[in-house]
This record gives structure tokens, C-alpha cells and sequence, in this order.
């Protein structure tokens, strides 16, 4: 029987080459990209799964109330940790983690790498586990180091590192130490990430030693580990009576300058966020909110692929099976059940789906690396590979197959034996089905088409929106090497002198965009200002950093060299001058730190110093040429850019021959900072175009059979004169209207979908009807062309040939 | 006694009317009759083929076959009943074109779960009887008319059924070929299986062993 079957199957098949095909094409490259998209919506999903403590780890930060809002802060302060786990039960373990840049030198090696300050509970909370070696924990020698074993490989090479000394440079100060254990290499989806843990005590004086005490220095990130039954709930209220001890002049400023204070009456609430949810969660409105929209949008697109694939599959067998009612009918009177029938069916349906599963996985192995490119992503199989994961795929495409392949058995097998054998069939019913299929089909294509133009405009408009500084002529290098940042700034000044094509140097502690180093930080301070509580984003800045970066001044001036008292003078930007409700912002003084005036100078125009989806905060800019620079800036003439990056590369291994040079020009670096955006856009992109396609293959095979069908039609109506233009429009027509009802029901959801989205942006494109018809319009016209290929075909056939056939 | 039909009504609404496609049909079919139906089309000929054959239902009347009374029956066990009993031939032979020789022949046995050995033996037995051996890997376009109707009766003959219901057989074929399948079934009644035939043709109506006149779904005596 089964044989029978499959051999029944396998002659229908290669008798319907064109249908297989046209199946086996469309359903395998669904599968490809379902399982391509999967794996990296699967990849995203599974940050931070691996740490066995998952259940009970949590990051700490708390929300306060101000007269704005509720705002969140993750920083915490020094003497937080300790005195959390003293005062308030329920901490198992807690370590503070403080991950930066360091540079590591071994022998003659210079590494730039990424430290982990950690405490002692660290490595026992979290899954990285140790190769060889202790872990820092069982040690109270503060002088040694666990480094990663891709660490271990770049400093030592294949040398044994157990045992090796290191020197370590952070924020201007060298320390020795010995390394005293080897971690193995953590996945790609561990969201901390370090290649040297070291003791939170460690850090430079600057981040520990000066601030051992002080609550308001806040620096870097606490995690705590619950005790068994303890709820995250339990905890936070159990928080009150510490928060009102540390905090107390918080709470009393908040209350004072208005603030509302929650529900529970308070105006600082501790708060743990799921360690798991840590890779997801944003902080930038009050209360942590967990977004996984994302690779779950990923998914999505996937999902809709398949289901067109799949349209097209139960739409093709459907009106496929025409062709083989007298087969069911002559079934059925031999004796073949209504089971029999359905198997029989159902059967040959999983003959393609498998067959296109296996060629849908081979073109997904042999695309992984190109994907893996496009969307700049370290999603593998491996990665994401388990036994849930493969039941879940096996599962999923059993039920694929069960409906896709199922609902047109099931058809087939209901029919009546005469009604079969005689070869006439109700069609209504079915074209209804058919047709329902089809507008859903071209509903998803038009939405994802309508979701890569909404993409790509706003993209385009972040891309080319005036930030307020010149971000064309000016080069950011980050200060990675040995030497102190101000005589790197000394150096390059003398050494730049010569060229003329150098127009302007300056440098600051933080970055435009996302420099080639990849780091980004943050920082912001509050104070008393009349009575009130003031906060603002701060920059450090060394001479010229506004004329380097051509920013429009609108008041005041920037800082001269030669003003002795520049050095407590400051420049604010618009929207820190509209905080301190200053009518005359170049008169006012601010006192930090209880003792220090300083002088506002300059008002700088509001120009984008963060990502782009934020709008601009307040900011102020202090003169220290001194300080930690981080990063410098250098305006090139405008028609030298391209020669300037190989001249100050050069310039650059003359003053740190060992350290990368990583400098680029500063719209490189913005469009960096739209990476995700990019990426969704690509995906998308690529969903569309595979949507579209799909689609069209299905509406193709469609056409094919409803112009067989129609072919007497034709004929007849050839024969009374009808003209081809007329028969093409009549069997064009009925398709072209389910590409409107589809039109008419994704333009809604794809203007709600955008809407929300650029929600996310706080200056974006305004939406526009004709996005959305543009879109309409681009899948009508390659609706009507995949149609055109068979309808005109027909309508300018011979009559006489196809009235002869009947 | 074979199947008995008493009273049988079978009509279709046209316009609000009662079209009858069967009108007080009653007929007694003994083992070892072959019987002809006759009529001009549209007499209702097929459809009555179709009802011995469980194919279609009627709306009023009773039908036994072998003791069971059909029109009690369920769907299931109809299709069960005329599985074991009842072999089809159709005018336009119905083989499945997408098997060979072999296979059609075959199809049956697989519906009624025969044993793979057992089935080898009875279509191998089947193809030797009417000299189709040499053809059995043939698909059916590639036989004449003759050749897919001795199939087609080879394919009703392989479940040994009490009872052919053979409609218009010879309709597709040249005089030659018909009298050749005629013939046959001649030997096949011979041989004690029932035979009930529908026809246009006189002389293909003489070879049975009783005629029944169909006119617009009614008996007449001719």
C-alpha cells in the first residue's frame, strides 16, 4: 500500500514538473529562511541562559522621583554593595562589577582589553567557569587576575599564562599581577563581558580608593544573588528602611523641589531586574522595561514567510486537484475510505514538505555564513542548539504540514464518488478559501514592503540630519595607548603642526557616536541651583572642542587659552539653560561639589551628543585639558579627507607605536550607532523581497490553472470578438482585487506598526499616506506582471485551438 | 436471490419541481443473471447502475442485497459491502493513469488489505488469464481502447465479486473490440458471476440473459 503510494506520489510529482518546482522552489527557500531567521531570533532570545543561578540572579537599580518623572539610575555607589548585604536580608551573594578598557602589557606586548572589577562572590553567582587555576575568589591576594582563555591566547600565546606576570594601565595608574586562573571562553550571548576579572579593589584611586565612602559617586553595576524563597517583591520592600537611612537627603530634596512620590508614598525605590531580562531591559523610562520585540519580530517575519509558502502550497494542490478527480472518484469505488484517501493526500504533501525541509536546511547550512554576514550577527547553530530546540522545529514542521498538507487531503477526500468520477466539482466554496489565502498572502507582502520604506526614511533621516556639529571633516581617535592622554594631545598638536591640511585639535572624555573602540559611556551629575536639584549630562574638553567640531555658539564664547579662570568656566548647551530658567544665562554661577563656582561662559546650540532616538539633554562642557581624554578630535580640510586618515595613522604610530590606531571619521561613527536600526531594516528588507516573491509564485501557479480552466471561455468569447486587451483586464482584474482587499487591510497595521516604532525616536519622519501607497502600488504592478506572463499568452491564443480541445 | 429493489424513487428539485430520475423502479436479481439494461440517454440507466452499486443514494424505496438492507446501512458499511461484492467497468474504463497495468489491477486487493504474496499471485493470475502479461508495465495511455477496458474488467474481476455492473463497456470502443469484451463477459457469466449491464446497443443487449426498457426513469415493457 504504501508503496503504492509513494509511487503514485513520486509519478504525480515528475508528471506536475512545473507545480513541483514551483513548490518545492518556494517552500524550500521558506524553510531556508525560516530556520535562518529562527536561529537568530533564537540566538537574541537566549542571552544570559546559561548561568545556572539564573532563577535567583538579579541586577540592582532604583527608580526616584523627580519633578520630571520618575527616572531610573543602574550606577551605584561604592559603599552601596557592602552595606546592602549587611542591612537588608535576603542577599545570598552580590558582587559589583565595573567592566572598562584597560591596557595590558606583557613582556613586549600592549593588548587594549576589557576589565572586569569584580568582588569575590562573582565567579561563585555566575557560569564562567574555570579552566585551570582558582578563581579569584579563593584568594585574598588582590594582586592576581583570571583571564579568559581567548585572553590568555592573545597575551601569552600558546604559552602556559598560569603563573605569568601582567601589568595592567587604568585611568593613568600601572598595578602588577600574577595570573591565577583560567576561565573557558563564555558563548557569544553572555551579556558581561570581560577578558580579565580582577578585584573590585583594583581599580584606579579615581574609581575606588577616593570614593570608598562617598553615596554619591555612583560608577558602576551591582548584581545580587537571592537567598532560597526569597521573592524579588519580598526584597524591594524590605529595601525601605535602608533606602531611608542612605538616601535620607535625596528624599528630603525630592520632596522639596515637588516631586510625587509613588504609590507606596516613596520617593526612591530599590528595585532588582531579572539577571535573564538584563540583555533586554531599558532603562530610559523610569521602571525597567523588558523589550524582546526585536527577535521576536525576527520570528515573526519568518512565520510570515512560511505561511505564504505555504499558502501557495495549499492553494496550488487545491486547484491542482481537479486534475485528479477521477483518480478520487475511481479510488473510492474500488473500495478506498475516506482515510485511505486523506493519507493518501496528506502523504504526498509530506513528500514535499520533506523533501523541501532537507533542501531548505542544506541551502540554510550554506547560507549561514552569508547571513551571518549581512546581519553582522554571531548567530550559529551551535549557539542556539538543544534538544528543545530541535523538538520545536520538528514539532513546528509536523504541524506545518499537517495544515498546509492536511486541509487539501481532507478536501479531496470528502468528495462525493460521483460527483468526482464525472470530474465536475463545486468550486465556490473552495475559490473562497483560495481567495482569503490570497489577500492575507499580499496583505503581508504589502506591510513588510510599506516596514522597509518606513525603515529605510527614517534611517536615511537620522543619517542625514544636521546633529549641530560637523561631523564630515572630523576624525575621533580614541587615546588607547600607554602614554597619558594629555602628552598624546601635546604630541599630536606638535607633530599635526606641520600639515596644513590639519585644520583644528581637541579632544574630550566621551564620544560622538560609536568610535571604532566600540566603547560608549555616560555621565551625569546633579546639584543645588537656587534651591533646587539640577542634573546634566557632563563633558570634559580640552581647548577648541567647539570650533573643532564647528558647533554654533549661541551666546557667550568659548573657552580662550590665556583665561586664567577658564578653568572654572563653563559652556551649557540650550537645554540645560532652560533648566536652570535663566533668562540671562552668560550671568549665572553653579556651585558643585559644596564648594567650587563655577562660570557659565557660553551657550552652546543643542546639538545630538547621544544616540539619535533620545532627544537632547541638558549638558554641560568643563575645561580639562588635563584630565582623562579618551578621545581626540582633529578637523581635517574638506577636500583632504581622504589622505587624512593614512597621515594621522602615521602621526599615530610615531607617538604610540604599540597601541591600534582606531580613528574614523565622525559620520562613520554615527551611522554606527544605527547598527540595529540597519540591521531590522535589512531583515526586513530581505522578508519583503522574499514575501513578494513567494507571493507572486503562488499567484503565478494560480494563473497558470485559472486560465486552463478558462480556456473555452476564452475561446467563446475570442470567437464573439472580444479583443485581447479586454480578456487580459477580465482575467486580470479578479486577481488584482485581492491585491487591493489585501492593500486595504495591511496599510492600517503597517501605520500602526510604524507609528509605534518611530514613537521610539524623538525626532523622526512624519508618516505619509504615500509611503504606504508606494508600497500598494509596488505589489500591484509585480502582481500584475507575474499574471501578465499567462494571461496575455492566453488571451492571444487561437480560438480555434482552444475550442478544438474540448 | 441476488439484490432486490422495491419501489425505488429518485428525483433532483428543479425550479421547486420534483425531477424524477428514477420513478417506481422494482427489480429482482437471481446468482448468475446477466441482465441488460436498455434506453435512449437520459432514461436513467446509469443512474440505477449507480444505485445497485451503492454509489448514489434514492430517496424513497428499499434495496437488499445478499440480506442486508442497503438503505439502512451506513456509509461505511455500503462501501464495505460493495468492496467485497461488487465490481465496476465504466465506458470510459477509469484506470488511473498514473499507474501501470499492474498497478490498476492491483488497487483493489490494497483496499481490501490483502497480503503482498497473495496479491502477486491473484494479478499475476489475472494478467495470464487475459493475455495482458507483456503489458503489465505499460502505463494506460499507451494501450488502445480494447486493451484499458479488458483492464478495467480484469481490475473488477481481481476481488472476485458476486456481481459486475458494467456501464455502456463497449461505448469507447469499435465494433471489433466491443464484440471481443462482449464475449467475455458472456464467459464470465458462465462462469457464475452476476453480470448487469447498461447499453445502448441491440446487439450487445442480446447477450444477456433478461433486457429491462428504461424510459425517463420508469420500467416499460418493450
Amino acid at each position: 500500500m504504501l508503496k503504492n503510494y509513494i509511487k503514485i506520489a513520486l509519478r504525480n510529482l515528475w508528471k506536475d514538473k512545473t507545480f513541483s518546482v514551483l513548490n518545492l522552489v518556494g517552500l524550500s527557500t521558506a524553510f531556508a529562511v525560516a530556520v535562518l531567521l529562527g536561529m537568530y531570533a533564537f540566538f537574541e532570545l537566549s542571552y544570559d541562559g546559561f548561568h545556572q543561578n539564573n532563577a535567583s540572579l538579579y541586577q540592582v537599580y532604583s527608580t526616584e522621583q523627580t519633578p520630571e518623572g520618575i527616572v531610573s539610575s543602574v550606577p551605584k555607589s561604592v559603599p552601596f554593595t557592602p552595606a546592602l548585604q549587611e542591612e537588608v536580608p535576603g542577599i545570598a551573594q552580590s558582587t559589583r562589577v565595573n567592566s572598562k578598557g584597560v591596557l595590558v602589557i606583557a613582556g613586549d606586548k600592549e593588548l587594549r582589553m576589557s576589565a572586569a572589577y569584580v568582588d569575590p562572590d562573582f565567579f561563585s553567582m555566575f557560569s564562567f567557569p574555570v579552566l585551570r587555576g582558582v578563581e579569584v575568589q579563593s584568594t585574598k591576594d588582590l594582586s592576581t587576575v583570571t583571564i579568559t582563555a581567548h585572553a590568555a591566547e592573545r597575551i601569552f600565546g600558546k604559552e602556559s599564562a598560569l603563573g605569568k606576570t601582567l601589568r595592567v594601565i587604568t585611568e593613568g595608574e600601572e598595578k602588577l599581577f600574577t595570573v591565577n586562573a583560567i576561565t573557558a571562553d563564555f558563548p557569544d550571548q553572555s551579556s558581561i563581558k570581560f577578558d580579565l576579572a580582577l578585584d573590585f579593589s583594583n581599580q584606579a584611586s579615581f574609581s575606588y580608593a577616593s570614593i570608598k565612602d562617598d553615596w554619591s559617586k555612583e560608577n558602576h553595576e551591582v548584581f545580587v544573588q537571592l537567598e532560597q524563597g526569597v521573592t524579588r517583591q519580598q526584597f524591594e520592600q524590605a529595601t525601605a528602611p535602608f533606602t531611608q537611612l542612605h538616601y535620607k537627603e535625596d528624599l528630603e530634596t525630592a520632596k522639596r523641589d515637588g516631586a510625587q512620590p509613588d504609590q507606596n508614598g516613596n520617593y526612591k525605590q530599590i528595585r532588582l531586574l531579572p539577571f535573564q531580562d538584563r540583555a533586554y531591559a531599558n532603562f530610559d523610562y523610569g521602571i525597567a522595561h523588558v523589550d524582546k520585540a526585536m527577535p521576536y519580530l525576527v520570528l515573526g517575519v519568518g512565520f510570515l514567510i512560511l505561511f505564504i509558502a505555504c499558502v501557495n502550497f495549499i492553494n496550488m494542490s487545491i486547484a491542482k486537484s481537479t486534475q485528479r478527480l477521477r483518480e478520487i472518484g475511481m479510488r473510492k469505488t474500488l473500495g478506498a475510505g475516506k482515510a485511505q484517501l486523506f493519507f493518501q493526500f496528506w502523504g504526498e504533501s509530506i513528500f514535499i514538505f520533506l523533501g523541501a525541509a532537507i533542501l531548505g536546511g542544506a541551502l540554510a547550512a550554506s547560507f549561514s555564513d552569508s547571513f551571518k554576514t549581512l546581519f553582522s550577527t554571531r548567530a550559529t547553530f551551535e549557539a542556539v542548539f538543544s534538544i528543545k530546540v530541535l523538538l520545536g522545529f520538528i514539532l513546528g514542521f509536523m504541524v506545518i504540514t499537517l495544515i498546509a498538507g492536511g486541509y487539501p487531503a481532507l478536501l479531496l477526500s470528502k468528495l462525493g464518488t460521483l460527483q468526482s468520477l464525472k470530474g465536475k466539482l463545486n468550486l465556490t466554496r473552495k475559490n473562497r478559501v483560495r481567495d482569503v489565502l490570497m489577500v492575507i498572502q499580499f496583505g503581508i507582502a504589502i506591510l513588510l514592503i510599506s516596514g522597509t520604506f518606513v525603515l529605510w526614511q527614517q534611517i536615511d533621516f537620522m543619517r542625514n540630519k544636521n546633529l549641530g556639529y560637523n561631523k564630515e571633516q572630523v576624525i575621533s581617535i580614541p587615546l588607547n595607548g600607554k602614554r597619558s592622554d594629555s602628552q598624546v594631545m601635546h604630541l599630536l598638536r606638535n607633530k599635526l603642526q606641520a600639515y596644513p591640511e590639519i585644520l583644528d585639535i581637541t579632544a574630550s572624555n566621551n564620544s560622538l557616536g560609536l568610535g571604532r573602540d566600540g566603547s560608549s559611556r555616560t555621565s551625569q551629575m546633579g546639584f543645588e541651583y537656587k534651591g533646587r536639584m539640577v542634573t546634566t549630562h557632563i563633558l570634559m574638553v580640552d581647548y577648541d572642542y567647539p570650533e573643532t567640531l564647528d558647533m554654533e555658539l549661541v551666546a557667550g564664547r568659548s573657552f580662550k587659552r590665556g583665561h586664567a579662570s577658564d578653568s572654572l568656566s563653563v559652556l551649557i548647551n540650550e537645554r540645560m539653560v532652560a533648566q536652570l530658567q535663566e533668562k540671562n544665562p552668560l550671568e549665572t554661577r553653579f556651585i558643585i561639589d559644596d564648594s567650587i563656582a563655577y562660570n557659565v561662559v557660553g551657550v552652546l546650540k543643542d546639538y545630538n551628543f547621544q544616540k539619535l532616538n533620545t532627544s537632547v539633554a541638558p549638558l554641560t562642557l568643563f575645561l580639562k585639558p588635563n584630565w582623562n581624554m579618551h578621545y581626540a578630535y582633529i578637523k581635517v580640510a574638506p577636500n583632504k579627507a581622504a589622505t587624512a586618515l593614512p597621515l594621522l595613522e602615521k602621526v599615530w604610530g610615531e607617538i604610540e607605536p604599540k597601541a591600534d590606531f582606531l580613528g574614523s571619521f565622525l559620520d562613520e561613527n554615527v551611522d554606527r550607532t544605527f547598527k540595529a536600526e540597519k540591521r531590522m531594516a535589512t531583515m526586513i528588507t530581505s522578508g519583503s523581497i522574499l514575501a513578494i516573491i513567494l507571493s507572486c509564485i503562488g499567484l503565478f501557479a494560480i494563473s497558470l490553472l485559472i486560465v486552463a480552466q478558462r480556456k473555452k471561455e476564452i475561446g467563446v468569447r475570442k470567437v464573439v470578438g472580444a479583443s485581447v486587451l479586454r480578456i487580459t483586464l477580465m482575467l486580470s482584474t479578479d486577481f488584482l482585487k485581492l491585491v487591493a482587499v489585501g492593500f486595504a487591510i495591511a496599510v492600517p497595521l503597517a501605520w500602526w506598526f510604524a507609528h509605534n516604532w518611530l514613537q521610539g525616536y524623538a525626532s523622526h519622519i512624519t508618516l505619509n499616506i504615500w509611503i504606504f501607497i508606494a508600497a500598494g502600488a509596488a505589489a500591484l504592478f509585480i502582481a500584475l506582471l507575474t499574471i501578465s506572463f499567462r494571461t496575455i499568452k492566453a488571451a492571444s491564443q487561437n480560438p480555434v485551438r482552444s475550442l478544438r480541445t474540448e | 436471490m441476488l439484490l432486490q429493489l422495491n419501489h425505488i424513487y429518485k428525483w433532483v428539485k428543479q425550479g421547486g419541481k420534483r425531477v424524477f430520475l428514477l420513478n417506481d423502479i422494482s427489480l429482482q436479481v437471481e446468482e448468475g443473471e446477466f441482465i441488460s439494461i436498455m434506453g435512449p440517454s437520459g432514461s436513467g440507466k446509469s443512474t440505477l447502475l449507480n444505485v445497485i452499486g451503492m454509489l448514489d443514494e434514492f430517496q424513497e424505496g428499499e434495496y437488499n442485497f445478499l440480506e442486508e438492507s442497503v438503505h439502512r446501512l451506513k456509509e461505511k458499511h455500503r462501501s464495505k459491502l460493495y468492496k467485497e461484492y461488487i465490481g465496476f467497468v465504466f465506458q470510459a474504463y477509469h484506470l488511473i493513469d498514473e499507474l501501470t497495468v499492474y498497478e490498476n489491477i492491483e488497487t483493489p486487493l490494497l483496499y481490501k488489505n490483502i497480503k503482498s504474496s497473495e496479491r502477486k499471485a491473484l494479478v499475476a493470475d489475472m494478467l495470464d488469464r487475459f493475455n495482458i502479461v507483456g503489458k503489465k508495465d505499460l502505463f494506460p495511455s499507451q494501450l488502445s481502447g480494447g486493451q484499458q477496458q479488458l483492464v478495467g474488467i480484469a481490475r473488477a474481476l481481481i476481488a472476485k465479486p458476486k456481481l459486475i455492473l458494467a456501464d455502456e463497456p463497449t461505448g469507447n470502443l469499435n465494433s471489433k473490440q466491443g464484440e471481443e469484451i462482449m464475449k467475455l463477459f458472456k464467459e464470465l457469466n458462465q462462469e457464475g458471476v452476476t453480470i448487469i449491464q447498461a447499453t445502448h446497443s441491440e446487439s450487445n443487449a442480446e447477450y444477456g440473459n433478461r433486457i429491462i426498457h428504461l424510459l425517463d426513469g420508469s420500467k416499460t415493457k418493450a
